[in-house]
Parts: structure tokens; sequence; C-alpha cells
């Protein structure tokens, strides 16, 4: 077993960790953990799925990459506003059907 | 030995993943998965990327890791008495459907790899065209000058995330509370960490252009020097936007913006940097943009004001 | 000269979006304009080109593939174009009284607005499968940032939902380019679709895209997000995401299904997509049906109207591709023109719960006349450009003998018929005039007028489908019809 062998195990293990913490989690901080993770394990197979390049992996998709983790980032930190000014309007951090809303 | 090494950050990841998910409190959460993201800069080191470990140490961890803390805070300052964390949901449905995702993945994942490939093209490309850009870090090469449309909108969806955060904190976010009582040594410490901040950011903005470094990683590591002097009560969240805070903010794009399109005057393409020196400007810019937009964040306020100790 | 005006649409609004937050307050509205109002003369150069030859290309910051980004416009991203400058000029009317610039709401709406916009041009103008993840994240965040402005519970709730749902599907799309990549070692879709042999691994990397660009465009069943997001953001916000921004992850779709994957045998997938769209019509239809406020109402009419666009993977014919072109364009139209005139109707009234809305055709006439009129082309009565869309649908599907589909499109039409005069019936005829409150602010004729003049537009469409249908044709990448 190679070393990109593993790491492609670990990025699916990874992904799934994600999907079940997004289904049971309760809290939206815990449903960020869980797509953050998730987002680790592309990551990771993107790097992986491109063949080497004299023997370091190809640049492209570690610049791609670079951007992906950025924008991960700057989505979380969004989130993370969002959540608390959802937590000061109904003092609850998750997410509940009444999608008819007020008026 | 290598795959010995391999398979133990693989572990580590994979229990850190798990404890992140489904550890006893929210605070414990967090420090598992800064802990998680710091093995993943090992990972990714042990992949051969360097800069993707920079990247993950310096964002991935620190810079999610400080503004999900900073979160958790608020939402304990909002209601102090409340149970932080609500009820999980049960669901049957959820082993089975995360066990389909992962063994999808690993399918897809191990698919991909098995097969030996040729080199990408556009990854040989970027290899054979380096040198006429005078970087010699690849990734700096895709990032600022082949594919540098990317990373300018990047840079874009970073302030439109920033705006939007901002439309919902309105200024009405608890300040994140002084210390009561300067420490003595609080001083001290802050005048040694604050510059080699400053240091360490620059040298990685001009590391970039040959070894693993750039203005994002830059960026991430001045902004936790803002973070600290937010820490410390020296710098206070402040209502508004004057200009000294709102330039700075923007400057990356615009810095950026203005010299792609001033070059297509010279009836060169669009973005298509002049030298060394824009890619250089570029990314100055761009750190500072950075930096200060992740310390707002941190410190939900649209601007900020010096406070004397 | 065209060059310029393609960099143009993207860096006036991205540039316009930075300044705001740096010139004074009194010169916000005057800037403001000056970026929205040259959007359409921009895209005079362009049309020219694409009229003449089908296409107009270049390669951003001068690398040639497969290193760069290149930006290609045909005639299907050219109307694309067409309708967001229309959107941007005219919703923008209405977005100018509810967020005056120069005060603290404009500053935090219009920066956001002019990302956003920023974001859909350079989506549409590019070809690069990475690059159009960025601009997707980019019209992503810009638009549920819009959402919550609103700052109500129920819209923050449903921006959270929309956030978390977006940012997977995100992922999936990220994984697909990720195996594109590592199969062909490129990234612009047209030169994929040249090297990518159907397999295993390219047939995998399309279906993860694209699923993570159906939630995105929230196609039923992916559609929960979306009523509650549409129906609770602030009136102008409503308008432009139902009009474009779901469409945009759509137009990528056919993109990746007409160009990247052309002339993969895939009929099972085609059919299944195709009986989405179906699901879409007749469930979005149904809800639309029981809703108890006006903006739901509409919201669910956007999840049943954008069931048509899928409609195109079974038929894909030269017929069927136009009619969902013109179909994408009016229902944008109608559908902008219906949240305009409910948007001024519940900031008038304070509420858009239906049963408030009886004899509102005395109090509210021209915007009710802007229901009525939007209303005309969503059915798909002549000779609205509504009409065209649906007729060319039955055509496409008659020319085929697909009566299913045909039964299909005749019953979403009076489906939609069905839960528009339900809004008429309540507003124009109903006999009690009860629900009058004592409190109504007019709205400021500027945003009535903005609706009018858009519904207008949706019915003028019709008069002017010959030239669009005709370049339309043009962009038709020629897959045979099965």
């Amino acid at each position: 077993m190679s070393s990109a062998v593993l790491f492609v195990i670990v990025a699916a293990l990874l992904f799934g960790i994600g999907v079940y913490g997004l289904i049971i989690a309760g809290h939206l901080l815990r449903k960020l953990f869980a797509i953050n993770i998730m987002g680790n394990a592309i990551f990771i197979l993107m790097v992986a799925a491109s063949g080497p390049l004299d023997g370091k992996p190809d640049a492209l998709p570690q610049a791609l990459v670079l951007t992906g983790i950025v924008i991960a980032v700057s989505a979380t930190a969004f989130a993370l506003a969002l959540m608390v000014r959802l937590y000061q309007l109904t003092g609850q951090a998750s997410l509940h059907n009444n999608e008819g809303g007020d008026d | 030995m290598n795959l010995a090494v391999d398979s133990l950050i693989g572990l580590g990841l994979v229990a850190l993943a798990w404890q992140a998910i489904s550890g006893r409190s929210l605070f414990r959460g967090i420090v598992m998965f800064v802990v998680f993201g710091l093995t993943m800069a090992l990972a990714w080191a042990r992949m051969g990327a360097p800069d993707l470990a920079l990247a993950e140490a310096a964002i991935g961890a620190g810079v999610t890791g400080a503004l999900m803390l900073v979160a958790l805070r608020r939402l304990v300052q909002l209601h102090p008495d409340q149970p932080a964390e609500p009820k999980r949901a049960r669901s049957r449905l959820a082993l089975p459907i995360a066990l389909l995702a992962a063994s999808l993945v690993a399918v897809i994942g191990l698919g991909a790899v098995s097969v030996d490939r040729e080199p990408g093209r556009a990854g040989v490309a970027v290899m054979d065209n380096l040198a006429e850009t005078g970087l010699s870090n690849p990734i700096t090469g895709v990032l600022l000058v082949f594919r540098n449309l990317d990373t300018l909108l990047e840079v874009a969806v970073l302030l439109a995330a920033f705006l939007a955060a901002l439309a919902v904190f309105r200024d009405q976010e608890q300040a994140p509370a002084p210390p009561r009582g300067d420490l003595p040594l609080v001083g001290a410490l802050l005048a040694i960490i604050v510059p080699l901040t400053i240091l360490v950011s620059v040298h990685l903005l001009l590391a970039g252009s040959h070894e693993p470094g750039g203005a994002f990683q830059a960026g991430a590591v001045l902004a936790a020097g803002g973070v600290l002097l937010i820490l410390a009560g020296r710098l206070q969240p402040a209502s508004g936007m004057p200009l000294a805070t709102a330039l700075p903010l923007v400057l990356g794009l615009l810095v950026f913006s203005v010299i792609g399109l001033a070059m297509m005057l010279t009836g060169a393409p669009l973005l298509a940097l002049p030298g060394l020196w824009a890619v250089y400007l570029i990314e100055a810019a761009m750190m500072i943009s950075i930096a200060l937009t992740l310390v707002l964040l941190f410190a939900g306020a649209s601007g900020l004001r010096r406070e004397r100790p | 000269m065209t060059e310029a005006a393609l960099a143009g649409l993207v860096f006036l609004p991205l540039l316009g979006a930075c300044l705001l937050l740096l010139v004074p307050r009194q010169w916000r509205t005057a800037l403001v304009l000056l970026v929205v109002v040259p959007l359409p003369v921009l895209l005079l150069p362009i049309t020219a080109v694409v009229w003449q030859q089908q296409a107009v290309q270049m390669a951003v910051a001068g690398h040639a593939l497969p290193l760069g980004i290149v930006w290609r416009v045909d005639a299907l991203s050219l109307l694309l174009l067409w309708l967001n400058a229309f959107l941007l000029v005219f919703v923008g009317l209405q977005a100018l009284t509810r967020f005056p610039p120069a005060t603290p709401a404009g500053l935090r709406f219009w920066p956001l607005w002019l990302l956003l916009a920023a974001g859909i041009h350079a989506l549409l103008l590019s070809a690069d499968l990475f690059n159009l993840y960025v601009t997707l994240e980019l019209v992503t965040l810009a638009g549920i940032g819009l959402i919550a402005t609103s700052n109500r519970p129920a819209a923050l709730q449903a921006a959270m939902r929309y956030l978390l749902l977006a940012l997977m599907a995100s992922l999936l799309y990220l994984l697909g380019v990720g195996l594109i990549y590592a199969e062909i070692g490129t990234l612009d879709l047209y030169e994929a679709g040249n090297l990518l042999e159907p397999g295993l691994l390219p047939a995998t990397a399309m279906v993860l895209m694209i699923t993570g660009l159906l939630v995105k465009a929230a196609i039923f069943p992916l559609h929960a997000w979306l009523p509650a997001a549409h129906g609770n953001a602030p009136g102008p916000v409503s308008a432009l995401l139902s009009a474009i921004v779901v469409k945009v992850s759509i137009y990528i779709v056919w993109r990746l299904w007409f160009w990247t994957a052309e002339g993969w045998p895939m009929p099972a997938l085609e059919l299944f997509l195709g009986l989405l769209g179906a699901g879409a019509i007749l469930y979005g239809s149904a809800l639309a049906l029981v809703q108890k406020r006006l903006k739901m109402v509409i919201a669910y009419s956007t999840v049943a109207q954008l069931g048509y666009l899928m409609l195109i993977f079974p038929l894909a014919s030269l017929l069927a591709w136009q009619a969902a072109g013109f179909h994408l364009v009016s229902h944008g139209l109608a559908k902008a023109a219906l949240f305009v005139a409910a948007g001024n109707i519940l900031a008038s009234l304070g509420t858009d719960r239906l049963r408030r809305l009886a004899g509102l055709d005395q109090r509210l006439p021209l915007d009710v006349f802007t229901l009525a009129l939007a209303s005309v082309s969503l059915m798909g009565l002549p000779p609205s450009g509504g009409f065209i869309g649906k007729w060319l649908f039955l055509q496409a599907a008659w020319e085929q003998g697909a009566w299913g589909w045909m039964a299909l499109i005749a019953l979403g039409g009076l489906l939609a018929a069905a839960y528009l005069f339900r809004i008429l019936a309540l507003t124009c005829f109903h006999p009690r005039s009860h629900g009058h409150s004592s409190r109504l602010r007019e709205p400021p004729s500027r945003a009535s007028l903005a609706g009018l003049l858009l519904a207008l537009a949706a019915i003028g469409l019709g008069f002017a489908s010959a030239p669009i249908l005709t370049m339309l044709a043009s962009a038709w990448p020629g897959v045979i019809a099965p």
C-alpha cells in the first residue's frame, strides 16, 4: 500500500465522519466542523488524484486547494456570524423547520 | 517507515475528526478541530505539499479556530445560563448514509489513484513557463500569474463573506471585553510578539516567490498579531467604517484590479502583470487586506480604535 | 474593444463595490448609477461580435490553454448577461428606494449587490471549471449575505440553511473538478469536451458536479432550501435570486452536459433529469397552491418553473434548446416583476398574507396590475414571452411524439394558472373588502414602476422572439435528437 492510497482511505473516512456529523449535529458549530472536515477530505483527494510531476505532487491542484482553503474559511466566518446573530435573536443555534416564517 | 508515519498521521486525523464531531463539549470540539487542522498540516507536509501545510496551519487551523472560539464566547455571553448545546438528532439513517458516503468516496478516490497517469498537462505547462515569470515557487506562479483571475475573485469572495458577516453583526455585538487591570507583562510581551508577527508575515510574503509562503499565509500570521492586540484590549471594536479602515480593507482588490486593467491600456491582455514587482506589490496589498478582514471578523465589528494602556 | 467590454462587465461592479466603502456618503447613489447604468452599454459591442461570429473568446492574463483561464461568450451566455443587466437596472430601481445608498442600510446592501453582479458576470464569462467554482462561491456568498441583510429570524434561518447546503454542494462540484483535472490535465470545459472519453471516472466526476449544481439550482427534490430563502429575503433580493442566481447553476449544468460531456451515451440519466424536472413542476405547483403568503407562492412557483429547464435533457433538440433558453429569460423577467411587486405590497401593508390582500386592486392598483401582467407571462398566455417558451417546448415534444412530456407541459401551465389566479382572484375580485388595515404606506412610485417595466418586458419578449431564437440556435452544440 502506498501513501497515496493510505491518504485516500483517510479522506474517505473523514468524508464519512463529516456526513455523519452533519446529519446528527444539533448545534450549528458542529455542523461547521463537519463541513470543514468534509472539505479537507475533498482537498486530499484533489491532490492525491492527480499524478505526480518529477516526483513531486502537481503544483496546479495544490494551488486550487489553496484557493479552496481560503474560500472555506471565508464561508465559515460568515456562517459563524450568522449563527451568533440567530442565537441572539431566537436563543437557538440550530436549524428548525418554519419555512413560511413570520410576516 | 514512511508508511508507518503516514498511518499514524492518518489515524490521528480520523480520531480527531471523530472527537470534534462527537466530543463532549463544544469547546472541546473546537480544540479537537484545531488540532485536526494542525495534523492536516502534517499530512500535507508528508504529501509533499509544504505550501498547503503552511496554509492549513495558519488559515485552516489558526484562523478558523480563532473565529470559532470567539463565536462560542459570544454565544456563552448572550445566554450564560442556557445549556450550550441542543440535543443531537437521533437518526437511524445517519450511520448507513455516512458509511455509504465514505465507501463511495473510497471507491472514487482509489479508482483515481490506482491508474498510472500522465502528468497533468496544465501542471506541466506551469513548470515549463515558470522561468519566464521570475518566480521559482510554481504555486505562487499559478496563483499570481497563470491563473490570477481565480485569486482576484477569491479575494472578492473574502470581501463578500466579510460584508455579509457585517450585515448580520450590525455593530450590536458585545465587544470582547478587555482584561481589567493590565497585567504587567502584557505590554512587554506585546512589544515583542506583535513586531515578530509583522516580521514573519513579511518574510512569508517575500518567501512566497521561491519557497512555501504567500499573501494568504502572511495575511493570516499578520492577523494573529492583530488578534493579540484585541485580546489584550489595545485594539477595541468600533462602529462605523472610517476611511483608514475601509481603504486597507479593499486595498488588495483595488491594487490587483487597477494594475490588471492598466495593462489593457498598453495593449497587453487583461491581468497580464508587467513584472515581478507587480506580483510583490499585489501580494503586499492583499496581505494587508486579508489580515485586516480577518481581524475585523474576529472583532465582530466594522472598525477598530486604538486604546492606550 | 470587446476585450475591454468583457473586462468592464466584471471589474466595473467589482471596483464599484470597493469604492462604495470609500467614497463620502452623498456620492454613493451617483456611484451606484455610474456602475449599473453602463452595464447594458458594455453588452452592445459584445453582442455585435457574437451576432457575427457566434462567439467571442479571450485568454485572461494572456496564457494559452491549458495553462490559463479563458473567457468565452456565446449566444447562451450573452442572453443571460442581457437578462442580468436588465434585472440589475430595473430591480435596482426598486432597491434604490428600499435601500437608499446614503443610509447605513444602503451601505450594507449595495457593496454585496455589486459583488453579486460581478460574480454573475464572471461566472457567465468563464469557460474554466475551477474558475466557475470560485465565481459560484462569490455568487452564493454575496446572495446569502443579501438575504441576511433582512435581519429577521426567518430570513436568517433560511440563509443559514441555504449556506450549509450550498457549501456541501460546492464540495461535490469541487471533487468533480479535481477528478476531471486528474483525468485529462486541463480545466477548460471546452477543451475537456474534446479530450474526455466517456468512462467510469469522467462519468463519476460529471455526476458529482451536476449533483452539486442541482442543489444550488434548487431542482426538485433538492429544492427544500429555496422557498424559505427566496420567500423571506428583502424584495429586490428575492427578485434577483429567483430570476438569475438559481439559473446560473443550471447554465453550468447545460454547459457540462452539452459541451463537456457532448455525445456521451447517457439515455437513462437524460430521462432521470427530465423526471426531476417533472417532479419539480408538479410538486412546486402543488405547494404554490396551498401557500398562505404571497412571496411563498412566488417562491414555490420558482421551484416549479425551474423544472422546465430540465426538460431539455430528455428532449435534446434544437427546438427544446430554444424553448429552454427562452423560458429561462422570460421566467426571469416575469419572476422579477412578481417579486418586485410583492415586495412593494409587503412593504406597504406590513404583511403579505394572502387573506389580507383582499381588495388590494383599489389601493395599490399599479402593483396589482404588475402582478397580473407578470402572471400572464408566467402562465404562458399569448402573446407573452412565457407563451413562446412553453409553445416551443410543446412543439419540441410533439416533434418527437413525446406525449408524456406534452401532457406535463400542458398540466404545468394549468397549475401555474391555478395558483396565479388564486392570487389575482383574492386581490381583484374578492367580494368582501375586509382586511383593509388603515395602515398603508404607498410604495414609492419608482419602485412600482420598476415592477411594471419588468412585467412589460416579460410580455414584450414575446414580440422580440425572432432574433433571440436565431441567436440561441447559433449556440446549440448540435447534439442529434434521439
